[in-house]
């Protein structure tokens, strides 16, 4: 078989698609006001790698996601980040959000006085994209004139929050908690729309943080890690979920533990 | 000859309060301003536009100084002619409608405006009119010295109408501006009032303003101080019969070292009557901004909402909100807060992708925005380019 210059290129490119890791978080350990919450974590996402973190409440998981998008007042105190190859760790947030990553926030803030379709047009401007679209993909169009967050219910808010990322159109999206609080047809447009997200993505990945089993009859993650105090334990795959919902965190990591 | 016999009264009257000075707000030195100023009063329609006046209104009256007087009402229903032009072909009629609502011996200012002062629009608009277009007015200051014209304003009944004023005045110029202004709104006729001011650092401004609201009558009042200014005092009265409804917002930006000082006063009178003042406050650079607000009631419910934002480290902003209920049939309340921006709100939005002054001018133009119920589309769009352009000039 002749191998055409135009081969190579697919071959290599296929290759690098495989094998490429968008990012990389090492040995990282947070502080936040001087109390250490997070340590030593280790996680590399790939190319179509959906990663769920689950984990206690108050393990770290959100601490997590705030220390990659770069927040402030989530201190490194070692290891580093490295997005799209690129050393972040010392970046802050607006850099890195310029970048492509971007954080679905567990609980927005409300704003006072400024409306959701303000945001949506001015983010939408940025990115070119279609507000109204946007807010009929979550079926929010009744929130546009309202305040941002003022007054919506736990589960207009996530939807909110979805829409706003869809809008800003990042690279990599952290997603905390999408699915809490959300009744089950709520999670389905909350589901297919994080699908959309994804999918509109370079690297179609992403890192969800969630408590339930629900989001993963729609989206099925290829990773699955368990952070307990601080720490992500293990890393496996779809059947840990299973196993969390039946065992809970503690014996699963007692267990792990046994196994070596 | 009564005419003159009315006029020499009042002004008798305001000789005697020459040099007494307001209730609030920095004693300022009038005597300077008493000096004939020269030059040539001119329109500078650039700057005059930079207020959001438009000269091309189908009823409008632009005042220059105390010199150039241009007006005119192509509206059916709404008439609009200087001050002494009302005075002088209805003098009866005048007396019951010029200081009638505040006393020219009230404080300096108003003496000063009552002997030296020229011009003023009166605008009157007929029985069941209703127009979405506002009415334009423009105060504007080219030479300095003192502009003290006379606003009148008597909505009829069931007509509802907006008027716009734009002041503002030449980039140096040393100017005492008082603008005496009485409205009549009558028997279920709307009025609101949307005035843009921008200064300059060496001007004192010190407008009166009084409303009287027939049974049934809403004003809807906007004012927005946008530019610098040496000192601001303002201190408007509102007096509500039964079923009257009020409501004022106040968006004041302090800049460099301008001095605000900018109240409010409802008086519930009738059953059923409302009044809610508002302000918002923007503390810049070293300005110091005060905002008052006092409710009494007799009859109906009143609510004080005063907000500040600090933006510097040396503005100062006060809030002093007053509440007197005179029976038991009367509710009022209060709030009020000052702070700094949220910095959790601009970590939100840079979350989202906007740069840390978007965030910010994202969160001020939130924090000036306000729910003003009934305005028509076309008065919403010159609310929506004021709360545009405050929010950069407040960045
Ligand atoms: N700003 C802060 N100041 C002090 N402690 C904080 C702060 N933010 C987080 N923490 C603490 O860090 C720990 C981890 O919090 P984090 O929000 O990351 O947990 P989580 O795993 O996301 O929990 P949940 O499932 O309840 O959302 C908690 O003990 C929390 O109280
Ligand atoms: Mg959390």
């Amino acid at each position: 078989m002749v191998i055409s210059p135009k081969h190579i290129f697919y071959e290599v490119s296929a290759v690098k698609l495989v094998v490429e890791i968008v990012l990389k978080v090492r040995d990282l350990s947070v502080a936040i006001s001087g109390r250490v919450i997070i340590r030593n974590n280790n996680v590399f996402v790939e190319r179509n790698s959906v990663v769920f973190l689950l984990g206690p409440n108050g393990s770290g998981k959100s601490t997590f996601l705030k220390a990659i998008i770069g927040y402030p007042g989530v201190e490194v105190i070692s290891g580093n980040i490295v997005f799209e190859g690129e050393d972040i760790t010392g970046k802050p947030m607006e850099y890195r959000v310029s970048k492509g990553l971007t954080l679905a926030h567990q609980t927005p803030p409300k704003l006072t006085g400024v409306r959701m379709r303000q945001l949506l047009e001015a983010l939408c401007k940025k990115t070119g994209c279609d507000p109204i679209e946007i807010a009929s993909v979550l079926e929010i169009k009744h929130l546009l004139d309202r305040e941002f967050g003022k007054g919506f219910s736990g589960g207009e808010l996530k939807r909110a929050e979805i829409a706003m990322l869809l809008a800003q159109k990042p690279k990599l999206p952290l997603i905390d908690e999408p699915d809490s609080g959300v009744d089950v047809d709520s999670i389905e447009i909350i589901a297919s729309a994080i699908k959309k997200l994804i999918s509109e993505t370079p690297y179609k990945s992403t890192i969800i943080v969630t408590h339930s089993a629900q989001i993963s009859k729609y989206i099925k993650p290829t990773l699955t890690c368990i952070m307990v105090s601080g720490e992500i334990k293990f890393c496996g795959g779809p059947e840990l979920l299973s196993e969390v919902f039946i065992h809970g965190f503690r014996e699963l990591v007692r267990e792990n533990k046994r196994e070596g | 000859m009564a005419l003159e016999n009315w006029l020499e009264k009042i002004r008798e009257r305001a000789k005697s309060a020459l040099s007494k000075p307001a209730l609030y707000g920095l004693d300022v030195d009038i005597s300077e301003y008493l000096k004939p100023v020269s030059g040539e009063s001119k329109l500078d329609t650039e700057r005059v536009s930079e207020v959001g006046v438009d000269l091309s209104a189908k009823a409008y009256y632009t005042q220059v100084d105390q010199a150039y007087f241009r007006y005119l009402s192509k509206i059916p229903g709404v008439e609009v002619k200087r001050i002494e032009e009302f005075i002088e072909e209805n003098p009866d009629e005048a007396r019951e409608y010029v200081w009638k609502l505040i006393d020219p011996a009230m404080d300096k200012y108003t003496a000063i405006a009552t002997l030296k002062g020229l011009g003023g629009y009166f605008v009157r608009v007929k029985e069941n009119t209703r127009i979405e277009d506002p009415i334009m007015t423009c105060l504007f200051m080219s030479i300095g010295g003192l502009q003290a014209p006379h606003n009148i304003a008597i909505i009829e009944k069931g007509a509802d109408v907006t008027i716009y004023t734009g002041c503002t005045i030449a980039p140096e110029s040393f100017g005492l501006h008082v603008g005496i202004t009485e409205y009549y709104v009558e028997d279920e006729a709307t009025l609101r009032y949307i005035m843009v001011h921008s200064w300059n650092r060496v001007s004192h401004v010190r407008p009166r303003t009084a409303v009287w609201i027939k049974p049934g009558g809403k004003y809807i009042s906007y004012y927005v101080s946008i530019g610098r200014v040496k000192t601001l005092q303002t201190y408007p009265v509102i007096y509500l019969e039964k079923n009257a409804y009020t409501y004022t917002a106040s968006i004041l930006l302090g800049l460099e070292n301008s001095i605000l000082d900018v109240g409010g006063l409802a008086y519930l009178l009738g059953e059923g009557s409302a009044a809610e003042i508002i302000s918002r406050s923007l503390g810049k650079d070293f300005s110091r901004i005060t905002t008052r607000a006092r409710i009494v009631g007799k009859s109906g419910k009143g609510h004080i909402d005063c907000r500040g934002l600090l933006l510097s480290e040396n503005s100062v902003i006060e809030t002093i909100p007053e509440l007197l209920a005179e029976t038991p049939n009367v509710i009022l309340t209060h709030e009020a807060s000052i702070g700094k921006i949220a910095e959790d709100e601009i970590n939100y939005l840079i979350s989202r992708g906007f740069t840390r002054e978007e965030a910010v001018g994202i969160i001020i133009r939130g924090f000036i925005s306000l729910d003003i119920k009934g305005i028509p589309e076309r008065v919403k769009k010159h609310i929506e380019t004021i709360e545009r352009i405050t929010a950069e000039k407040a960045l």
